[in-house]
């Protein structure tokens, strides 16, 4: 069964000046264990997309049709409180700029051990702390007593990535959407934290919703393509096959 | 460590000196320079009847025919020995006259601050919360006419209302005739001036606590937090709220002598016995000596609450510290 599925999904913003279509009738779904790299230009509504499933949109959008599933169960009507729950254990999110996606007041160590803390209420504050570590560990940071002390403003763009990566994986989340999360960090970086999620995919089984407008890294690392443009989500398929067409549909132009 | 933190004080104790210096060096000058016969405070209605021979010698008594600097000098020296000399209106020392006015002062300032600050602080949550929801909009509508309306009318418009058409509530002074150690009787007084001071204060404070806020809000790391399984609320009271608290205690620092400053007009509008009315009558009067005290003693409140700004800020932002703050963590240098 699919871990994901989003059918006819449609959703508008509501301005004083009227209505703007940010998806018309996106469908798609997303297979577990599946690197699925969403590609288009800016504005086209890759990031609305991740925000609609996740209902982080703000006030002014709506969810007009369409019915958002996971794992068989419709989602679509969930309140605040019943996504709440779904937010910090079936999904997941990196954004794009580590920087400021995290809280510039509280040490790393705080950050990260909020999210345990909401994923695992049970655990002691040794044993917290203990996560904390492994999680650091995993995500490649070095868990020393310093790092884990450190604010956000004395780490470099990598180093902050793989900070907001850790607090994603706290959530132990069966979907992890990465907003362009290389797209900030310069090439080097980026290709190990692409590595990163290859790996973590491989030891956690969760699927990856990779938006990117790099079609490296699409290549690099995603099982299939979707294309978006305007809106609309025109085309999904198999990375080598979808990107051939690109490169074609380039050449002729 | 240890050493940079010495370094610090001794930095900031050096500034505090230096900004009290010069407050007195100005304060001195623009009030002697004001136009206007201290005479007239010393022996009232009497200088006309005076001759130009008396005139002379009073003033030479009092000091005043010396040039400028040589006046600063002898009043730096007596400053420093804590003698601030007599104020020529009350004819008594000037410290005497201040302490038994200040502690109305401090009691009204003090309450009104404090009062401002949570306030301040739960309405701007509040509002923060409510978005431009209903609460929210009735709320900065309020907040708006009343901050525009000044103290001295708002004061005049309570003390229509409730002093003399309702008479509910008493509408001058710090107590009643024969009633000096009555705390019952105190609080009631203090109601009409600590309602001003509060009304005139509080929207500033609440609006700016709300617009960090939604500062905040607007932040992205709002999003990963919500992320994390966090709801709204939590967001605000854990997340913003922590990165809008820094500036808003130093807001506060700096609002501190401004709210006790703020006391001044009520207290001549309400006929309170305090500070203010004592610097309103100082400088009204020339009465040198004591305008001196007074604007030195607002003005070293105000530099002190800066400087307490600062550290404050410095103590609980991260970002604001210096290398080697009280943590012992350094700084990395980029």
């Amino acid at each position: 069964m699919d871990v994901l599925t989003v059918k006819d999904l449609s959703v508008s913003f509501y301005r004083p000046e009227g209505e703007t279509e940010a998806l018309k009738q996106v469908s798609f779904s997303l297979r577990e264990g599946e690197i699925l790299a969403v590609m288009g230009e800016t504005g086209c509504g890759k990031s609305v997309l991740c925000k609609s499933i996740l209902k982080l949109l703000p006030d002014i959008a709506r969810i007009k049709t369409g019915h958002i599933s996971i794992r068989g169960e419709e989602i679509t009507g969930y309140s605040e409180k019943q996504m709440q729950k779904l937010r910090g254990s079936f999904f997941s999110m990196v954004f794009q700029n580590p920087m400021t996606a995290l809280n510039p007041c509280m040490t790393v160590g705080e950050q990260i051990g909020e999210a345990v803390r909401l994923r695992r209420p049970e655990l002691s504050g040794r044993e917290r702390r203990q996560r904390v570590a492994a999680l650091m560990e995993l995500a490649g940071l070095n868990p020393s007593k310093d790092r884990i002390r450190q604010y956000p403003f004395q780490l470099s763009g990598g180093m902050a990535q793989r900070c907001v990566i850790a607090i994603a994986l706290a959530a132990e989340p069966a979907v992890l959407f990465a907003d362009e999360a290389t797209t900030a960090l310069d090439v080097t970086v980026q290709a190990q934290i692409l590595e990163l999620f290859l790996k973590l995919r491989k030891r956690m089984g969760m699927s990856i919703v990779l938006v990117t407008h790099n079609p490296g890294v699409a290549a690099a690392v995603a099982d299939r393509v979707a294309l978006m443009r305007g809106g609309e989500l025109f085309r999904i398929g198999d990375v080598e096959e979808v990107l051939e067409e690109i490169i074609h549909s380039h050449n002729l132009t | 460590m240890k050493k940079l933190y010495i370094v610090t004080i001794l930095h900031n104790v050096g500034k505090f000196v230096l900004s009290v210096f010069l407050l007195s060096v100005l304060v001195f000058t623009v009030s002697r320079l004001a136009p206007g016969d201290p005479l007239y405070a010393f022996y009232g209605e009497r200088v006309e009847k005076m001759s130009a021979a008396q005139q002379e010698e009073a003033r030479e008594r009092l000091g005043l025919h010396e040039p400028l600097v040589t006046q600063y000098g002898r009043w730096l020296r007596g400053a420093v020995r804590g003698d601030f000399g007599i104020s020529y209106q009350y004819k008594r020392d000037v410290k005497e006259v201040i302490a038994a006015r200040i502690g109305n002062t401090l009691l009204l300032g003090g309450l009104g601050f404090g009062l401002t600050f949570v306030l301040a602080l739960f309405l701007g949550l509040f509002c923060a919360w409510r978005e431009d929801r209903a609460a929210d909009r009735i709320i900065c509508a309020i907040g708006t006419v009343t901050s525009c309306i000044p103290e001295f009318w708002l004061s005049l418009l309570l003390l229509l209302v409730f002093a003399v058409w309702l008479g509910w509530l008493p509408g001058s002074g710090a107590y009643s005739v024969g009633k000096e150690g009555d705390a019952a009787d105190r609080a009631v007084h203090l109601v009409l001036p600590l309602a001003v001071v509060v009304l005139g204060h509080l929207w500033y404070y609440a609006f700016q606590v709300r617009n960090r806020l939604l500062e905040e809000v607007r932040a992205d790391y709002v999003l990963l937090a919500r992320m994390k399984g966090l709801g709204g609320r939590q967001v605000l009271y854990r997340h913003c709220l922590r990165g809008a608290m820094p500036s808003y205690l130093s807001m506060m620092a700096v609002a501190l002598p401004h709210i006790l400053g703020g006391t001044y007009v009520v207290e001549t509008v309400f006929s309170y016995p305090g500070i203010g009315t004592l610097a309103y009558e100082s400088a009204r009067y020339q009465d040198y000596n004591l305008l001196m005290v007074v604007s030195l003693l607002t003005g070293t409140l105000v530099i002190f609450c800066n400087l307490l700004a600062g550290s404050i800020g410095g103590r609980i932002d991260p970002r604001m510290r210096r290398h080697g703050g009280a943590d012992g963590w350094e700084v990395k240098s980029r």
